[in-house]
C-alpha cells in the first residue's frame, strides 16, 4: 500500500493537490474564524458567551484543532517542497530582461513569502489570545472584568501589535487573492464560464477578508477615541 | 509600406552546453520592416559572417509559425511582445528605429543550451514517448462515423492539439514548469473515445516523465497561457490534474 502510493507523493501535480485541499481545509478555518469574531461586535456578554460555547465541549474543539494543525503542517511541508524544486528548476528570474505575459502578479509571485509570514504571525496570534493565562490587569476595562473581550479590546490599544496584525491580515488577504481560485485549478475544476467568475471571486474574496479582519482593531480603535465601550 | 531601421542587439552566445554564456551587442544595420524576426537574424548573421565573427545559432524550419522549432526570449517575454505569435512571425514592424533588443534562448533546466539560441527540448519527445500516443493497430483511416465523437470534445482535442511543442510555455513560466505541454498533449487524446482505454497510464506516464525531466512545478500564474503561440487554454492542466487525481485514486 504505501509502496504503491509512495510515488504519488513525488508527484508535481499529486502535491499541488494536497496544497489545494489543506488549502480549502484552512481558508474554510479563516471564514469561519472571520464571521466568530465579528460577534465582538455584539459586545462583551455575546463575544464571551462565543468563546465560552466554543470551549464548552474540549473534546470537540481538539478535534478541529488536530485537523487545522494536521493540514497546517502539510500545506506548510508540501508548499516549501514545491517551491525548493522550482528554485532547482531554473526557473524565477532567469532572464536578462525582466518583464512578463502580463498573468502573473505580486500576489502569485510571494505566495511563499505571505504563506511564512503568516505561520510566524500564527505564533505571536495565539501567545496574544489563546495561550496562557492572562492578568486581571489585561482583560479589565473601566474596572470591569470584560475577559476576552477585555484582552482583545486592550491589546488593540498597543500600535504595535496593530501594526502587525494589519500587515498579517493583509498578507492572509494577498494570499488567498491566488489561493483560492488556484484550488480550484489544482483539484481540476474548470468551467468555461464559472472560472473566470471565480477567479474575480478569489481576488474579491481575499480583499474582504482581508479588510473584515481590519475592521476589528479599527473599530476598538475609534470607539476607544470616542470615550470606549459602555460597560 | 516598409521602411528601413537601426536597432541594437544584445545577444546571448554561448559555444557549448558546458561553456558558460555571455550576451554580445550587434548593431543590426538597414532592416527592412517587413522582415520577420528570424530574417532579421539572417540579414544579421550574413553581416557577421563578412566581419568574421561566427553566426548567431537559432532553431528554425517552417517559418510560417505552424512547426515549433523556432524561439527565443526576445525583451523577457518568449516568442516577443506579439499575442499568439511565434518568432518567426514577428515581424520588424513591430519594433522602432533605435530600439535595443535582448534575445536570449529559453532557460530552463529541462531545456540545456545547445548553442546560443537553440536549446535541446528532447525533454518533450521522452514525454511523448511516455504516453503520448493512442497504442492501436494503425492501417487504412477508418470510416469518420464509426466512432461518433461530440462537437464539444472534438473542438476541445483540436484546440489542445494546436500545441506545436515549442517550449515557449516551460521558457515563460516562474517555475521553468511544463505543464501547458503535457497537458495539451493529454487532453488531446484524453478527450476523445479514442483515447479512453490508456487514459489513466497516459496521464500518469507523462506527468512521472515531466517530473524526471527537471521542469518545475505548476503554481497557476498562468504565464504560459498568455505566452502560448497557439493560444493554449490552461483548462487543459486543470483537466490533467483532473485527470491525474482519477487516475491516482482508481491506482
Amino acid at each position: 500500500m504505501i509502496t504503491k502510493l509512495a510515488p504519488f507523493f513525488r508527484s508535481s501535480v499529486f502535491k499541488k493537490q494536497l496544497v489545494a485541499i489543506t488549502g480549502l481545509i484552512l481558508v474554510g478555518f479563516i471564514i469561519v474564524h472571520l464571521a466568530g469574531n465579528f460577534i465582538i461586535f455584539l459586545g462583551p456578554d455575546a463575544f464571551n458567551h462565543y468563546s465560552a460555547t466554543l470551549h464548552a465541549v474540549p473534546e470537540l474543539l481538539w478535534i478541529a484543532r488536530v485537523i487545522l494543525i494536521v493540514a497546517a503542517i502539510v500545506h506548510i511541508y508540501f508548499t516549501i517542497v514545491l517551491t525548493i524544486e522550482n528554485r532547482k528548476s531554473g526557473g524565477a528570474g532567469r532572464y536578462a530582461v525582466k518583464t512578463t505575459h502580463g498573468e502573473t502578479n505580486f500576489a502569485k509571485k510571494f505566495m511563499i513569502l505571505t504563506g511564512l509570514l503568516l505561520f510566524f504571525f500564527l505564533f505571536l496570534h495565539l501567545a496574544d489570545f489563546t495561550l496562557g493565562e492572562k492578568t486581571v490587569e489585561q482583560t479589565t476595562l473601566k474596572g470591569v472584568d470584560l475577559g476576552l473581550y477585555g484582552l482583545v479590546w486592550n491589546s488593540f490599544l498597543n500600535p504595535f501589535r496593530v501594526v502587525v496584525y494589519l500587515a498579517a491580515v493583509w498578507c492572509v488577504g494577498m494570499h488567498l487573492s491566488h489561493g483560492i481560485q488556484s484550488m480550484f485549478q489544482s483539484i481540476g475544476f474548470y468551467h468555461n464560464r464559472y472560472t473566470p467568475q471565480i477567479r474575480s471571486a478569489s481576488l474579491v474574496l481575499g480583499a474582504v477578508i482581508a479588510a473584515g479582519f481590519s475592521l476589528i482593531p479599527v473599530v476598538i480603535i475609534v470607539r476607544h477615541l470616542m470615550g470606549g465601550p459602555t460597560v | 509600406m516598409s521602411r528601413k531601421i537601426n536597432l541594437t542587439l544584445k545577444v546571448w552566445r554561448q559555444k557549448n552546453a558546458s561553456s558558460s554564456g555571455r550576451f554580445e551587442t550587434y548593431e543590426a544595420k538597414g532592416i527592412d520592416t517587413d522582415a520577420s524576426f528570424l530574417e532579421m537574424l539572417d540579414v544579421v548573421n550574413e553581416q557577421l559572417e563578412k566581419r568574421g565573427v561566427e553566426p548567431i545559432a537559432f532553431d528554425h524550419d517552417c517559418r510560417e509559425g505552424i512547426c515549433g522549432m523556432c524561439g527565443a526570449v526576445v525583451n523577457g517575454m518568449a516568442h516577443g511582445p506579439e499575442k499568439e505569435t511565434t518568432l518567426c512571425q514577428l515581424h520588424m514592424r513591430k519594433f522602432k528605429d533605435g530600439d535595443t533588443i535582448t534575445i536570449e534562448p529559453w532557460r530552463a533546466n529541462g531545456f540545456p543550451i545547445v548553442r546560443d539560441l537553440v536549446c535541446d527540448r528532447s525533454a518533450f519527445d521522452r514525454i511523448i514517448s511516455a504516453g503520448g500516443f493512442i497504442g492501436v493497430r494503425t492501417g487504412q483511416a477508418p470510416e469518420a462515423h464509426s466512432v461518433p465523437v461530440g462537437k464539444d470534445k472534438a473542438d476541445w482535442a483540436m484546440d489542445a492539439a494546436e500545441c506545436i511543442g515549442c517550449g515557449a510555455c516551460v521558457a515563460a513560466c516562474p517555475n521553468a514548469s511544463a505543464m501547458l505541454f503535457v497537458s495539451a498533449k493529454v487532453t488531446h487524446l484524453n478527450v476523445l473515445p479514442q483515447g479512453q482505454p490508456e487514459k489513466n497510464k497516459r496521464v500518469l506516464g507523462m506527468v512521472s516523465q515531466m517530473d524526471a525531466e527537471g521542469f518545475g512545478n505548476c503554481s497557476n500564474h498562468y504565464e504560459c497561457e498568455a505566452a502560448c503561440p497557439k493560444g493554449i487554454s490552461v483548462k487543459n492542466i486543470a483537466k490533467m490534474n483532473r485527470d491525474y487525481l482519477a487516475a491516482a485514486i482508481k491506482a
